[in-house]
């Protein structure tokens, strides 16, 4: 049997980390504390995607500073946003 | 590639931009131009979300619990599935495996076809349910940011056409494939925007 890969297993994480980002939102009310926790997943899902399927790892380290400030900054908001 | 052509003779990076100080482009500089309007754009929108958010809090509480999470999901496996076929179209061109690449950007293709189909119905499923653009600030908000997105995905899904068509005219080969790529980083930048979008709009409440 062919052994899983490393983009497979990236791939399987992503979709492990959708499905609990979407339990968490529908089974609990939105706390700080699911907010945060969303918001670093959603950080993990944007810093796999960008080192391992845009292949940025290695990559021009720029664009991989800009691509992955994105997730920094927008995730942040999302937790500043749970304390409004 | 590195020392491709198009990202020597494009000054418009400063130098410590370059491949020779920071490292290989993947693509071309002409789509992280784009790449980089595009987040932009995006960013325009997430601004104006948690604005929107902030004095709204109530609808955009309420706004979630309206739409059809299950599509939501399911949409976005479909985009992170079809990200790892773009990965292995590329993993495939870099061994000249060219049928094995296309088979895999015909699978990108199918799941941006699937992820627009679905979006149509979430679309026509709000319509039966009586929400529209002008329903509230929420749903003004998630109709902005999906449907643009939506056209990305649109065009996204033709440019794997041509890639497809080009790979098999021999555009590309493991030593050539910057055309390939440069359509790779397009489409996950278009899966980025979506891991954004999805928990913002469908699952925060």
């Amino acid at each position: 049997m062919k052994s899983i890969g490393k983009l497979e297993y990236y791939l399987l994480a992503l979709i492990a980390i959708t499905l609990f980002n979407t339990f968490l939102g529908e089974q609990f009310t939105s706390t700080a504390l699911v907010s945060v926790l969303i918001a670093l997943t959603v950080t993990y899902k944007g810093f796999t995607v960008i080192d391992h399927f845009m292949e940025l790892k290695g990559a021009n380290r720029n664009l991989r500073f800009l691509m992955k400030l994105y997730f920094v900054i927008f995730p942040s908001l999302i937790i500043v946003s749970a304390f409004y | 590639m590195k020392n491709n052509p198009i990202n020597r003779s494009l000054g418009i990076f400063p130098k410590s931009w370059s491949e020779e100080y920071a490292g290989r482009i993947p693509g071309n500089i002409p789509i992280w131009v784009g790449i980089l309007s595009e987040l932009t754009e995006f960013g325009i929108f997430f601004v104006a979300y948690f604005i929107a958010k902030f004095y709204y809090p109530e609808v955009f509480t309420q706004g979630p619990q309206s739409l059809h999470t299950s599509l939501g999901v399911t949409n976005t496996i479909i985009l992170l599935t079809s990200s790892y076929f773009m990965a292995k179209a590329m993993a495939n061109i870099r061994v000249d495996n060219k049928p094995k690449c296309e088979r895999y950007l015909w699978l990108a293709f199918f799941c941006g076809c699937l992820y627009l189909i679905i979006k149509t119905w979430e679309f026509y499923w709000n319509d039966l349910q009586g929400f529209g653009p002008s329903t509230s600030e929420f749903f003004t908000v998630y109709y902005y940011m999906t449907f643009n997105h939506f056209l990305h995905v649109g065009w996204a899904s033709c440019a794997i056409l041509w890639v497809i068509f080009r790979l098999r005219s021999g555009a590309y080969s493991a030593k050539e494939n910057a055309g390939l790529e440069a359509l790779a980083v397009y489409w996950h930048m278009i899966d980025l925007m979506w891991i954004l979008i999805f928990p913002l709009l469908y699952v925060l409440r």
